[in-house]
């Protein structure tokens, strides 16, 4: 899977607000399937499909208690979403420079005076 | 690059929106213009700071346009949503969806760039589910988990 994909993923997996709320749970520390159901109302298939969802786009997965399988978040799990975000940003605020230093290039320069002399 | 204009930028990772604002002096309509026509775009749109090679806009709503860098990146291109000079503009783009507001502060203008990510489906996802997650207050401890968390 290349990271265009991966991003795919993780997007389409942040896209529904019941795996947001998932996550968020997760980030305080790891939960079995029946302990993530009981807060949102939810049975556990529907928060199965919302987990496997989570797994395939490699944000959750589960510990190796054989029993409980308890859920946690990967380590860095968003860091291609980070640095999708981060570049983009980037650009976007390097265009922005350029935009304000034009307006005072194309503002400056029907002033015939251009640079004081000092004398 | 001008690393000393101050250049706040918000990232919401949960709606994959970043947000810019500038202060800039230059009246709405200037700063509309230099959004919308060609002979400005090109002088100021590549973030490397170069012309643009190929610049192309059909300024109204469905309208296309398409911006071409000297080649160390692909084209900017998509079409206009929403145009009302001088106060706002809409535009779709490579997935994203672009929205800048221009409000007058005396001499100088305002500028808000919003830039919401995603593909076209996940984008419409995204609008739909965003009022409702704003106040969530689960949403909001993922957020804050994320700004914490190490890359």
């Amino acid at each position: 899977m290349d990271a265009a994909e991966r991003l795919d993923l993780a997007f389409a997996a942040l896209a529904d607000p019941t795996r947001r709320a998932i996550l968020a749970r997760l980030a305080r520390g790891e939960a079995t399937v029946s302990e993530l159901a009981a807060p949102f109302g939810l049975r556990q298939p529907t928060i199965s499909k919302h987990l496997k969802v989570l797994e395939q786009a490699g944000l959750v997965t589960h510990s190796r208690d054989a029993q409980r399988r308890p859920r946690r978040l990967v380590d860095g799990a968003l860091g291609d979403v980070d640095a999708w975000l981060e570049a983009l940003r980037n650009q976007w605020a390097a265009r922005l420079d350029n935009l304000g230093a034009y307006l005072d290039r194309i503002n400056a320069k029907p002033k015939p005076t251009r640079k004081k002399r000092s004398r | 690059m001008l690393m000393s204009n101050e250049t706040r930028s918000k990232v919401d990772r949960a709606t994959f929106t970043i947000t810019f604002e500038r202060s800039l002096s230059a009246s709405r309509e200037q700063v509309f213009d230099a959004w919308t026509k060609s002979e400005h775009v090109t002088q100021w749109w590549d973030p490397t700071g170069a012309p643009l090679t190929e610049c192309t806009i059909d300024l109204r709503p469905g309208g296309a346009f398409r911006f071409v860098n000297q080649g160390h990146g692909p084209p900017f291109e998509g079409a206009y949503r929403v145009i009302e000079r001088p106060a706002k503009l809409v535009f779709d783009a490579l997935g994203s969806v672009g929205t800048v507001l221009l409000e007058g502060r005396g001499q100088s203008t305002h500028l808000t760039v919003t830039i919401r990510c995603a593909s076209a489906e996940h984008l419409e996802q995204f609008v739909k589910l965003g009022v409702d997650a704003g106040t969530d207050r689960t949403l909001d401890n993922l957020v804050a988990y994320l700004q914490k968390a190490p890359n």
